[in-house]
């Protein structure tokens, strides 16, 4: 590239550069002359805060591990020392906190763009492939993350969590010693936590963001419409016509998305923090004690969904293995989403009735099990004594196990409904809305 | 507003009664008091004094510093003076030199370090339904009351059966139980829907602390519903009036917030700034993102 693209710049020092590395090749690829699709709309902020949250992450967390201790006996201390001795320790912290949380809101909304917009589809599915392996990803590095502050929530929603692998059937107790590194939740567990959130899953994290990013780069972005831009150039240059160079228009309108991203952003480190003890659990106020298992444990908030899932599937024959399979299942699927696709048109504007109200399911079913997943199971009361089917009478896990089998229906009868589906004609061109 | 509305305000503000039912089967306790407010500093050092003679004998703030204490417009010497017990370094943290391995022979367990106690007691307002969690904090500090069964001689109608003995009971003097069972006798109460309003009635109309309870008893595979209802009533007057005494421990469980988070007041401060640059600099980027986007259709 550096050979073949003229330099574009006329500073010395950069023509020098340019001459030894594709600088003006790479700026022109993926800014200037990278063509989006100019009908972006509000879901289309979601990618870039992404990134911005991951840097803000990264940064964040290397201030932390300066005053941070992977120590039992300090790690609770040396949180606090941060949040009171270190100036504006506080600050990072909270920032760091929010972050997390703040991470999977966009991730979650990110997806459901990809969801609605079809944009998993051919010939986008090893794009889709690369954000779901973020996904799995960003969910173990906010695992490990999580018992670093040492609070009674960190230490028994970790217990909790390594005890989901002590139900696979044989190895089961073997493996969940493994990962431990001890029979409970001790310091090797956090030790090793320590290692895998702070250098193994970023590096990961960045390798795989930085596929993904190249992977779109290739195939270019999808848009609200769902058709290609790429099927109409302009004849002289072979550019799109409804394409738009990335930099300067799409640089220029996410600096707008991250500003509005961080006044809430703002909004929750300085004036709530915790968000309700959703983004900070009030337990975790408490520092970790492996004698005093606290009277409800609930996952963060992020992970809730998948957490009702496996409270909902009944055991078989004494085992919890059909849960994990269950809740493992949950996230593996969408992996399938590129292949079980099979509707005539991409996006969720051209499609019928038939999937929108699959599309409309599945997201009450996602939120109801978020919603379920952070109380306890008798949050709605019980039957009365009569019911004795599988042993429950809480009423709420009736409805998480009607809630499973409707988001697993989304993707199960996906083929049927997709192609059954009496979908409306596309449009030639993007439409401005 | 004229200093006469500002007090008849902060008189309505220290007046609130908080309901709190705990989790669903647990009792429902009715907090009676008053809170006071963390911009308060009059009322945080009074809090602050009322701690370190109190509270910092059996329980630390291992990661408080009195130093800190400088927030609350103290000089270093005043602290060091009234506020520092067991150390002379004003840059120590609030340690105690109760060893815990004796404190879990005393007391069944180690008292819990108090650093950030009152931000975790948010979890008690959150399992039940209260939007007041120092009020959850205070209603603890007020439901002692002495239970001759017990080890201390002291129990609580908030946390039954804690290992705390009543260590503020020369402020408040002392309180006894009254407990009164309603249950359907067929004649003034006839049925149980009956039993269960006339408990209602008084717990609601109970001018203490106080909890009620559903209590099911199963006897014979015969079913017995049972409504208690809870009340402290003082028997031997302390130091304090009632009055005062809820003024100090809203003083106390103000202090404890403090403690929990020393840098909440500058936090805010900072949030306020941030939101205005973030607006001017939003205005700013919605003028850019116009001008470019003026040749897009």
């Amino acid at each position: 590239m550096a050979s073949t693209t003229p330099s574009m710049f006329t500073n010395p020092v950069l023509k020098w550069v340019d001459a030894r590395f594709p600088l003006t090749g790479m700026i022109k690829e993926h800014l200037t002359e990278y063509y989006t699709p100019k009908n972006f709309n509000f879901w289309y902020y979601f990618g870039s805060l992404a990134l911005l949250v991951l840097v803000l992450q990264i940064v964040t967390g290397i201030f932390l591990t300066m005053n941070y201790k992977p120590d039992a006996a300090y790690a609770f201390g040396s949180v606090e020392y941060i949040m009171r001795d270190v100036d504006y320790g506080w600050l990072i912290r909270y920032m760091h906190s929010t972050g997390a949380s703040m991470f999977f809101i966009v991730v979650y909304l990110h997806m459901c763009r990809g969801l609605m917009y079809g944009s998993y589809r051919k010939p986008r599915e090893l794009l889709w492939i690369f954000g779901m392996l973020i996904y799995l990803c960003l969910m173990a590095e906010a695992f490990f993350g999580y018992l670093l502050p040492w609070g009674q929530m960190s230490f028994w929603g970790a217990q909790v969590i390594v005890n989901i692998f002590s139900a696979v059937p044989f190895i089961g107790p073997d493996l969940a010693v493994w990962i431990r590194g001890d029979y409970s939740i001790g310091d090797a567990t956090l030790n090793r936590f320590f290692a895998f959130h702070v250098i193994a899953l970023p590096l990961v994290l960045l390798g795989l963001v930085a596929a993904h990013i190249l992977a779109l780069h290739e195939v270019g972005s999808n848009n609200p419409d769902g058709i290609d831009i790429k099927k109409n150039k302009d004849p002289k240059t072979g550019i799109p016509l409804d394409g738009i160079a990335f930099h300067p228009y799409y640089t220029v309108k996410d600096i707008v998305g991250v500003v509005v991203f961080l006044m809430i952003f703002t909004a929750i480190v300085f004036f709530m923090p915790e968000m309700g003890g959703y983004f900070l659990e009030y337990n975790n106020f408490v520092p970790a004690d492996p004698l005093k298992t606290p009277a409800h444990i609930a996952p963060v908030w992020y992970f809730t969904p998948y957490y009702s899932i496996l409270r909902a599937i009944p055991p078989l024959f004494g085992s919890q293995f059909p849960g994990v399979i269950g809740m493992g299942g949950a996230t593996l699927i969408f992996f399938a989403l590129p292949w079980l696709d099979r509707g005539a048109v991409r996006s969720i504007r051209y499609r019928g009735n038939l999937y929108k109200s699959f599309f409309a399911m599945f997201i009450v079913c996602f939120i109801v099990l978020g919603y379920l997943g952070v109380k306890s199971t008798d949050v709605w009361g019980q039957f009365g004594d009569w019911s004795v089917i599988l042993d429950t009478k809480e009423r709420a896990t009736w409805v998480a196990r009607v809630m499973t089998i409707g988001y697993f229906a989304f993707f199960f009868l996906m083929p049927w409904y997709t192609k059954a589906d009496k979908t409306k004609p596309e449009p030639a061109r993007v439409t401005m809305h | 507003m004229t200093t006469k509305f500002k007090a008849l305000f902060s008189v309505l503000l220290l007046l609130v009664t908080v309901q709190a039912a705990f989790a669903s089967g647990g009792p429902e306790v009715k907090f009676v008091g008053v809170t006071a407010d963390r911009t308060d500093i009059a009322s945080l050092q009074r809090g602050a004094r009322l701690f370190v003679n109190h509270c910092l004998n059996c329980h630390s703030a291992q990661y408080m510093r009195y130093n800190r204490l400088l927030d609350l417009n103290l000089t270093e010497e005043q602290i060091k003076q009234n506020l520092m017990f067991t150390t002379d370094k004003i840059g120590d943290t609030m340690k105690v030199a109760l060893n815990s391995k004796d404190a879990k022979e005393w007391f069944g367990a180690a008292p819990p370090d108090l650093s950030v106690m009152a931000r975790s007691y948010t979890a008690a307002a959150i399992s039940g339904s209260s939007d007041s969690p120092s009020a959850v904090l205070a209603a603890y500090l007020r439901g002692f009351y002495q239970d001759d069964s017990r080890e201390t001689g002291w129990n609580n109608l908030v946390s039954p059966n804690i290992g705390m003995p009543h260590v503020l009971n020369e402020l408040s003097g002392t309180n006894k139980l009254v407990e009164t069972v309603y249950i359907a006798d067929g004649k003034e109460m006839k049925t149980d829907h009956d039993a269960e309003a006339k408990a209602k009635g008084a717990f609601i109309a109970s001018q203490t602390m106080s909890a009620f309870e559903h209590h099911v008893d199963k006897k014979d595979g015969k079913v017995e519903n049972k409504y208690i209802v809870r009340t402290l009533v003082n028997v031997v007057p302390g130091s304090m009036t009632p009055v005062q005494y809820d003024v100090a421990i809203a003083d106390l469980v103000n202090f404890m917030g403090y403690v929990a988070e020393p840098n909440k007041a500058k936090r805010i401060q900072i949030g306020i700034l941030m939101m205005f640059l973030l607006l001017f600099l939003l205005g700013a980027a919605i003028w850019l993102k116009k001008e470019f986007w003026k040749d897009i259709h």
